[in-house]
């Protein structure tokens, strides 16, 4: 018996070591990941041939138009964040809080703009409202509305005016997670103790919710900043340039200035930095309780008449941003060239096949997308599953901010981080490049969800297990990950879907033969608007059927964890 | 006595907080222990300490001979390794297996052969009269019924041990008391050694056949309920177990050569003073003292129609009809007192009553 007493206490600390030190492995294994890149950059931007050096902020000093570029990036990314909330906000609320009709296919409908791309958004509208040959101004100068009353679409207002549509579903989705757990007897009691309908709606509904909407405002903000999508569609060709596209055309045309591009990623960096730390000041240590853990099922705000108004607004937004844009886009799509308008005598289907089976480029980037978002995907989701077992505080606290650190940092300014980090290794040539930076700058996206399902699993499902004689190995395969498992297909599949449309960085790293189908996007853009259009249909579609996947999954994984 | 489960020394700290201090016990086999008391006293993480969901910081914990944490020793057996059966607080069964997959979960982990599993299973299940309800979605069960599936998943192994970690808290109050009368039928038909945590007293008492009160991650008193409650260690105890009214005082000399009873002089404002004879506690027999007077420890009466030292003159200043008694507030000249008056009598509020209290039931205990 004593030599089995002896055994059991060496066979305890060895599993311990092996379940913590396959944890610290992966900790280790991410924090290099990601602070590599961003010391590769920051060592770019100060060491100029060898030297410690400002040259590279001296430039931007010298430039003829960087100011310029600065404060235009400030205005539209502080104009997109508004013009996101201005439209998500009331969205959310008419879904979540009224009794607008047709709630459940609205709801679905409100965040469709989330998996088509914002440059995809962008070329449709271009194709609806370019000067000439936009469908739409066609349509209106032919009934006689005068050109010069026409907006500007590649205005800075424009810009900001699409950026906001396609970004208002991050809004949308953290006002309507918030707005549903708020208890609605915070506002039943403003209004018993005598406000409006009105004044319960600023002083509670919106100041009770006021963390949650704040929190998908820097996310939209931080996005602006760094994003390629609208900047490359519209601002290029209407001469607005802005950080993202400066530095891009800093790293891609010659004479290249790395140096330059490093310091004003610093800057950009900066920039987001701001946005986040307002954030931060605005809210204070004021910590807004709304959950309590009870599931309230919040009276729904009966409308009246009113209520059609409220699907008329909905509806609006999704037309704007769904329905007419995928409508424009099959229709060029189908047509030998575009005219401004259909015409069934140049109807084709020669688009679609070219770019799926004839043209080489657009078929390897069909092939290269689903490879490289499916291989990060899966890297991504295994290394969350095994991150979500650790029961220590302080690794869980540490991992939190850890992931979080990409997101601070702009699209475009992570590309290049990336680049500079591989730029003299054997993966830079490769599609492995384009993996890492899709695994690094959207772990977090995969983590959080595989981490939120972890967490509502109830502890003691996982001892019992162990008390009735499972070890630890056992406990996790038969009961952790079977419980996990809806977890861990809709991270995956989440993630694929944004990896599929994730743009501002890949313009980095992709070479000759590793080009994904965003980045085919911007090679076909100036080029052949016809095949350009018939292939984001192609990846639309591509990505709504993922999308639709993703919703059963996650309906049903709401029937399995009910405990 | 044999210990089957003993515990020495128990120390856990979480952070900076010690959730037990010095926790010491022993289990008879086949015996049933209750750890009772407030939220935060420690019984929980006493439980999960023999269970070994929680490695303590000190202390020694045997089972069946067998050291299964020896803190000095850096011994720490792995909850699988320690032949237990658990019904935790929720429940935890499986959603995504069956009730027949759930409770043969543990004999699973064991590599028992199929033949035998169904067997066992059967059996388990018809203990807890679940019967015929193996093929059934473990989550589509009523909460009554998946907590026999937890008993059942508990038993089916033939555990060493038996935990239950407020196994009750989660049911109304109705299905509570038949479950409570189940489990304890259950226990008794398969003989087995087990460790109850529970906060509700009545719980306690009806189930242990011996009772642990924990405050502050201490054990404050251990023994039978009827112990507890007739003689308390401390007002913790008797506050914790029963109702109780206090009065302090101070034991004086007696020459009355009763070892069993104490002469109290009670504290109070004003004159004359009041002597009341009580019980003598186990260390209540001198010095500051406490006298605890339960309600039933005391008769009323409208009229001094006798002369007693332990009648005590009070004014009605509460007065509740409960059904199978009425519950009065007295207030005296020493402490209000929570009494209660039998079936029909009635008391109205201000009216003088005379309170006898009982010499062989009050009870002197030590002054904290």
């Amino acid at each position: 018996m004593k030599a089995g007493i002896k055994l059991a206490g060496d066979h305890f600390s060895n599993r311990v070591r092996m379940e913590e030190w396959a944890y610290w492995a992966v900790v280790a294994l991410i924090s290099v990941a990601i602070l590599y890149p961003v010391s590769m950059s920051i060592n770019a931007a100060f060491v100029e041939d060898g030297k410690l050096s400002l040259g590279g902020f001296g430039r931007i000093l010298d430039h003829p138009s960087v100011g310029k570029e600065i404060v235009t990036t400030i205005i539209f990314a502080i104009g997109a964040t508004f013009g996101a909330s201005l439209i998500g906000v009331p969205l959310a609320w008419i879904n979540a809080r009224t009794d607008v009709p047709a709630r459940r296919l609205l709801e679905i409908l409100c965040v469709i703009p989330l998996f088509i791309s914002a440059f995809v958004g962008a070329m449709a509208w271009r194709m609806l409202l370019v000067p000439r040959a936009g469908m739409i101004t066609k349509a209106l100068t032919g009934w006689g509305w005068p050109p010069e009353l026409l907006p500007d679409i590649y205005s800075l207002t424009s810009m900001i005016v699409i950026q906001s549509i396609f970004y208002s579903p991050f809004m949308y989705l953290y006002a309507v997670a918030s707005l549903r757990q708020m208890d609605p007897s915070l506002e039943e009691a403003a209004r018993i103790h005598g406000a409006s309908h009105w004044q319960t709606l600023l002083r509670v509904t919106l100041a009770v919710n006021a963390p949650a909407l704040l929190s998908g405002m820097v996310l939209v903000f931080v996005f602006t900043v760094g994003t390629l999508e609208i900047p490359m569609a519209l601002g290029v060709p209407g001469g607005n340039y802005v950080l993202a596209t400066r530095i891009w055309t800093l790293m891609s045309d010659y004479p290249q200035d790395l140096t330059m591009a490093a310091s004003l990623g610093i800057l950009a960096i900066m920039i987001a930095g701001t946005g986040i730390w307002l954030q931060s000041a605005i809210l204070g240590n004021r910590k807004f309780t709304t959950v309590t853990g009870k599931g309230y099922r919040a009276k729904r705000i009966k409308l009246g008449k009113l209520r059609w108004v409220a699907f008329g607004i909905v509806f609006a937004y999704v037309m704007i941003a769904v329905i007419l844009p995928l409508i424009v886009l099959a229709l060029v799509g189908l047509q030998k060239y575009w005219a401004g308008t259909f015409k069934i005598e140049l109807f084709t289907w020669d688009n679609f096949r070219s770019v799926m089976f004839e043209y080489d480029v657009t078929r390897r980037a069909i092939i290269n997308s689903l490879l490289a978002c499916s291989i990060a995907a899966t890297i991504a989701v295994f290394f969350s599953t095994v991150l979500s077992q650790t029961r220590s505080r302080r690794g869980e606290a540490m991992m939190g901010l850890l992931v979080l650190l990409p997101i601070a940092i702009p699209g475009a300014v992570f590309g290049m981080m990336v680049l500079f980090a591989f730029v003299r290794t054997p993966i830079y040539n490769t599609l492995n490049i384009i993996i890492f930076a899709y695994v690094i700058g959207y772990f977090y996206l995969a983590y959080r969800t595989i981490y939120s399902v972890r967490l509502s699993i109830h502890g003691e499902l996982e001892q019992t297990s162990r008390i009735h004689g499972a070890s630890w190995w056992n406990s996790t395969r038969l009961i952790i990950l079977p419980l996990l498992k809806p977890g861990i297909y809709s991270a995956w599949l989440m993630t694929f879907v944004i990896l599929v449309r994730e743009f501002s960085s890949v313009m980095f790293l992709y070479r000759n033969g590793t080009e994904v189908m965003s980045v085919v996007f911007f090679l076909l853009m100036e080029r052949h608007s016809a095949r350009l259009a018939a292939f984001m249909i192609i990846q639309t579609v591509l990505l709504l059927i993922v999308m639709a996947i993703f919703q059963r999954v996650s309906y049903r994984r709401s029937e399995t964890i009910a405990v | 006595m044999v210990a089957f489960v003993s515990v020495t020394g128990l120390q856990k700290k979480f952070g900076n907080d010690l959730a037990i201090d010095g926790v010491n016990f022993e289990i008879e086999e086949g015996k049933l222990l209750v750890l009772l008391g407030p939220s935060g006293c420690g019984k929980t993480t006493t439980l999960r300490c023999v269970g070994g969901l929680e490695q303590p910081d000190r202390g020694k914990i045997e089972i069946d001979g067998e050291v299964v944490t020896d803190c000095e020793r850096s011994l720490f057996l792995l909850p699988e390794a320690r032949g237990m059966g658990m019904v935790p607080q929720s429940y935890a069964i499986w959603p995504h297996l069956s009730v027949h997959e759930n409770v043969a979960f543990p004999l699973k982990m064991r590599r028992l052969g199929r033949s035998e599993i169904g067997n066992r299973v059967k059996e388990a299940l018809d203990v807890v009269r679940l019967g015929g309800f193996g093929d059934r979605n473990a989550t589509d069960l009523s909460g009554g019924q998946q907590q026999r599936v937890a008993l059942a998943r508990a038993i089916v192994g033939r555990p060493k041990v038996l935990l239950f970690d407020e196994p009750l808290s989660n049911l109304d109050a109705k299905l509570r008391e038949e479950m409570r009368d189940l489990l304890k039928d259950i226990q008794r038909e398969i003989n087995i050694t087990a460790i109850y945590v529970t906060h509700d007293q009545a719980e306690a008492m009806a189930l242990g056949d011996e009772l642990i009160v924990m405050n502050e991650g201490r054990v404050e008193q251990r023994g039978s309920a009827r112990s507890l409650y007739n003689e308390p260690a401390s007002t913790f105890v008797a506050n914790f177990i029963g109702v109780a009214n206090f009065f302090s005082g101070a034991a004086i000399a007696d020459n009355s050569g009763d070892k069993d009873s104490a002469l109290v002089r009670l504290d109070q404002q004003g004159s004359p003073s009041k002597t009341v004879r009580v019980r003598r506690g186990a260390s209540g027999g001198s010095g500051e003292v406490i006298v605890l007077v339960r309600p039933e420890w005391v008769t009323i009466h409208s009229e001094a129609s006798f002369s007693s030292d332990n009648l005590i003159e009070g004014t009605v200043s509460r007065s509740q009809f409960l059904g199978d008694h009425t519950e009065l507030l007295v207030t005296t000249a020493f402490a209000p007192v929570r009494v209660w008056a039998e079936g029909m009598a009635e008391f109205e509020v201000g009216a003088t009553v005379h309170l006898l209290v009982e010499s062989k039931k009050c009870v002197a205990l030590p002054a904290t």
